[in-house]
């Protein structure tokens, strides 16, 4: 076997290595995916309940109880936006950190130049390391969870965030995440977390309308504390909930992301095996070839 | 004596994690334990890092350790719903401490009067309810 050959040959054996860890890694994004699709069904009864409990306690309390949260109220003026990137911890999964990163940067850009102050926080390694990178040195850095966010994880961003808004260290708050459509479609959402739009709260989803049986009966109810109170906690709930539906979708939109990257990186691995083997096989026949003309040659002298 | 049966569920974002019959569930409000038996007059409480206890019967206990929630009483039984509910076993007493240090220390370092503040408040009741829980277990 002549050296080119034999070069060849490694180079069949690496790319097959490569394939066989993109496979693996194609085989466990889609197990993880199904898992993260779980769990965003999962959270929709909790969300409904919610939302329910919101209504119930709204009716109660009277409407205007719930225009006076402040974090339903607007500020005055919005000198200061925060912007949190969902990314995930670790890369390899196609566009799916780079395009939040960049619609972030640019929605960044856009506010600071029409005169207002921007601070940026970030889910995962990818987008804190980004950040950091850019000097742009987030306030909060949420990093090793996003395989696997639990609701915990979410209330604590959707606490700092509120905290900062209620507090005045930012006047509007948005997030930006992969939405799930399909394993194989994610879309960079932009959404505004705060202030709070009130008719996100009051108005019933279509899905509620539909089961008619569950509609609150007429019954005297307790209120332990009062309605006011009750309210004045369900509200940043939806906050909590929008938080880790983003936080879950874009885990979902990462594994998703990734399942394409690795299939493509497969078969591109099949196709550069192919090209190889054909072109180790040309080289070995040329050979023979070769080592036959050379025989039939010396023969040929000897007649 | 037998108590009536009604229907629980206990539901987190996470999924539902309880949904059976039971005679008696014993948590607690903002304003203070609280024990809901058959037929109780209906209800929408907030409630409160606590031991939620479902009896099945005198001797058959459930138990989570519930965070922040609701609990609503209806004619068709009641409706726990809270942020999380881990069965006690669960409970890591050193990562409670940790946690409950760090919420402390928050506490401490944050102004006066914030939401900041506030939040740390909550959640040093949280841990501190919990760590409860765990050490009891």
């Amino acid at each position: 076997m002549s050296a080119s050959q034999r070069d060849v040959k490694t180079r069949i054996g690496s790319v097959k290595n490569i394939q066989k860890i993109t496979r693996a890694m194609e085989m466990v994004a889609a197990a993880r995916l199904r898992r993260a699709e779980q769990r965003i069904a999962a959270l929709r009864p909790y969300a409904g309940a919610i939302r329910r409990m919101t209504q119930q306690a709204a009716e109660a309390a009277g409407s205007s109880e719930v225009s006076g949260l402040p974090i339903l109220s607007e500020h005055d003026s919005e000198n200061n936006v925060a912007l949190l990137l969902v990314t995930g911890d670790r890369g390899l999964a196609g566009a799916f950190n780079s395009q939040i990163v960049r619609a972030g940067l640019r929605a960044g850009r856009d506010a600071e130049s029409s005169g207002q102050g921007v601070r940026y926080s970030a889910v995962g390694r990818r987008g804190v390391s980004t950040l950091n990178f850019r000097d742009k040195d987030p306030d909060g850095r949420y990093v090793g969870f996003t395989d696997r966010p639990s609701y915990a994880d979410a209330r604590a961003i959707a606490e700092d965030l509120m905290a900062a808004y209620i507090d005045g260290k930012a006047d509007r708050v948005e997030i930006f995440y992969n939405g799930y459509i399909s394993p194989l479609t994610q879309e960079v959402r932009r959404e505004t977390l705060l202030p709070l739009q009130q008719a996100t709260i009051l108005e019933s989803d279509d899905e509620d309308e539909q089961d008619g049986d569950t509609k609150p009966s007429r019954a005297l109810v307790d209120y332990e504390p009062d309605a006011k109170e009750i309210l004045a906690k369900l509200v940043p709930d939806y906050v909590e909930i929008s938080v880790y539906r983003a936080l879950l979708e874009s885990t979902a939109s990462e594994h998703g992301a990734r399942m394409t990257a690795m299939r493509n990186a497969s078969e591109n691995a099949g196709e550069l095996i192919e090209d190889l083997t054909l072109e180790m096989n040309r080289a070995r026949q040329a050979e023979i070839t070769q080592e036959i003309m050379e025989v039939v040659a010396g023969a040929e002298s000897l007649t | 004596m037998a108590r009536t049966p009604f229907r629980v569920e206990v539901l987190t974002p996470e999924g539902l994690v309880f949904d059976d019959e039971v005679g008696m569930v014993s948590t607690r409000t903002e304003i203070g334990s609280i024990g809901i038996m058959a037929r109780h007059q209906p209800l929408l409480g907030r409630v409160v890092p606590t031991e939620l206890r479902l009896y099945k019967s005198e001797s058959d206990i459930v138990r989570f350790a519930q965070g922040e929630g609701y609990v609503q009483v209806s004619e068709d039984g009641v409706l726990v719903l809270v942020e999380e509910a881990q069965t006690p076993g669960d409970l890591d007493v050193a990562d409670l401490k940790e946690k409950l240090r760090k919420a402390e220390d928050d506490y401490a370092a944050a102004e006066e009067n914030t939401e900041q503040q506030r939040r740390a408040g909550r959640d040093k009741r949280r841990w501190e309810a919990f760590l409860e829980i765990a050490e009891g277990a």
